[in-house]
């Protein structure tokens, strides 16, 4: 396999960000309570953290070792504001749901951790390749686990009834406990799929990494 | 030492000037876009709550909150015709995580017409459910959280679990919310006492 693929996928599932390095948890368990906002936060993530291993990748040979980590959070800061910006000009329902997760973006260790370890050591290609596959990975454990959790705790997904009026929603997976309850059977998934991709010759049975 | 400082500085300012530049221009594309989003909102909520109104008034300066917590950004007298028939407040107040901003419609006769949620950053589908549409406190009546409201006389109590529902695992966001209901249904009938404007 090629290396750009090699690390492409390495994001998907082998290193998940989410299930396998376990960064990033707040605001994923957070703001799984509805798809509408699994999604808004997965595209604003992985906006993000493309944007920012771009341009850090690109510069990285003028960062001088020992300010890299004000200059990485100045860049990582400043695609955050965009985005959030973009959203309230634009998506502003969106904007409102999401509520103080998105400006938290800046902090969130997934960027901050591929961007230290990854972008500023590797060619431009590979980072922005390393960004995507780690956006994608992050995005189907956060859409996954809204679904699981709008459906079961509000027997809806996107807003729409799915499950019969009948159908009393179980609370318990909008409120943090479920959060972590579904969290755990998604990392549980993540493995399995890891045991069976590394089986595999290809190293990859299913392209689609368990969506 | 003092070299590599002044380098090190320069770099650092180089990347920060670059920010700046990237950012203020993609705020002066969205800073008018979010400005007409949030007068359009306004101007459609007060259309919304006072349907019948054909004109409304600026009337901050006149009111006063009764609760020290509690902030009235902005008053509207709502007319038709020329005579008053209602108030519309936009108040803040503490609420689960941050300060909430409601719009309340009090009509003349001294009940609430109708609450609207502006801004809550509460929890995501639990007191952020206080400006969902879909949410119901009573299921079998399809009744929202800021639903129960309309038709309140302005001189009840507004206390949780007496004569407001609360929104399920969210008590603190309910009495919040209730609290600035009640300090700008206080505030508006005020006014309109003072105005003589009830019937």
């Amino acid at each position: 396999m090629k290396r750009s693929t090699a690390v492409f996928l390495q994001g998907l599932v082998i290193e998940n960000p989410l299930a396998i390095i376990m960064i990033g948890l707040c605001s994923a368990l957070a703001v799984t309570t509805s798809v509408a906002n699994g999604i808004g936060m997965s595209l604003a993530m992985t906006f993000v953290i493309v944007a920012s291993e771009f341009i850090i990748s690109l510069f990285r040979k003028l960062i001088p070792e020992s300010v890299r980590i004000p200059i990485f959070i100045i860049i990582i800061a400043a695609f955050t504001t965009m985005v959030d910006l973009v959203m309230k000009a634009y998506f502003p329902d969106l904007s409102q749901a999401m509520g103080v997760f998105i400006p938290l973006i800046v902090v969130n260790c997934i960027i901050m951790g591929r961007v230290e370890a990854f972008a500023s050591k590797e060619t431009v290609p590979h980072a922005v390749l390393d960004a995507l596959g780690m956006g994608l990975g992050y995005t189907w454990v956060l859409v996954g686990m809204s679904v699981v959790r709008e459906l079961l705790g509000n027997g809806t997904i996107l807003g729409i009834q799915i499950l019969p009026e009948s159908f009393q929603p179980i609370l318990f997976f909008v409120l943090p406990p479920g959060g972590f309850l579904v969290f755990s059977l998604f990392i549980s998934l993540n493995l399995f799929l890891k045991k069976k991709w590394l089986e595999s010759p290809l190293g990859c049975p299913d392209p689609e990494g368990g969506n | 030492m003092i070299k590599s400082m002044f380098r090190l500085g320069i770099t650092l300012a180089l990347f920060a000037s670059g920010a700046c530049v990237a950012l203020a221009v993609v705020y002066n594309i969205t800073g008018p876009v979010i400005k007409t989003q949030e007068e359009r909102a306004l101007t459609a909520a007060l259309k919304d709550i006072f349907p019948e109104s054909d004109g409304f008034s600026d009337i901050t300066k006149e009111l006063q909150s009764s609760d020290p917590r509690i902030q009235i950004l902005k008053a509207y007298a709502m007319t038709k015709g020329g005579s008053l028939i209602g108030v519309a407040v936009k108040a803040s107040g503490p609420s689960y995580s941050s300060n909430a901003i409601l719009l309340s419609g009090i009509k003349v006769d001294g009940t609430i017409k109708q609450v609207r949620v502006l801004k809550i950053s509460d929890t995501p589908g639990l007191g952020a459910n206080a400006a969902n549409p879909g949410y119901f406190v009573d299921k079998a009546k399809k009744v929202t959280f800021t639903g129960q409201f309309e038709g309140k006389k302005v001189t009840d109590p507004f206390k949780v679990k007496e004569d407001v529902q609360a929104i399920t695992a969210s008590t603190i966001t309910s009495r919040s919310l209730s609290a600035i209901v009640k300090a700008s249904a206080d505030a508006a009938s005020a006014y309109i006492s003072q105005k003589g404007g009830a019937k």
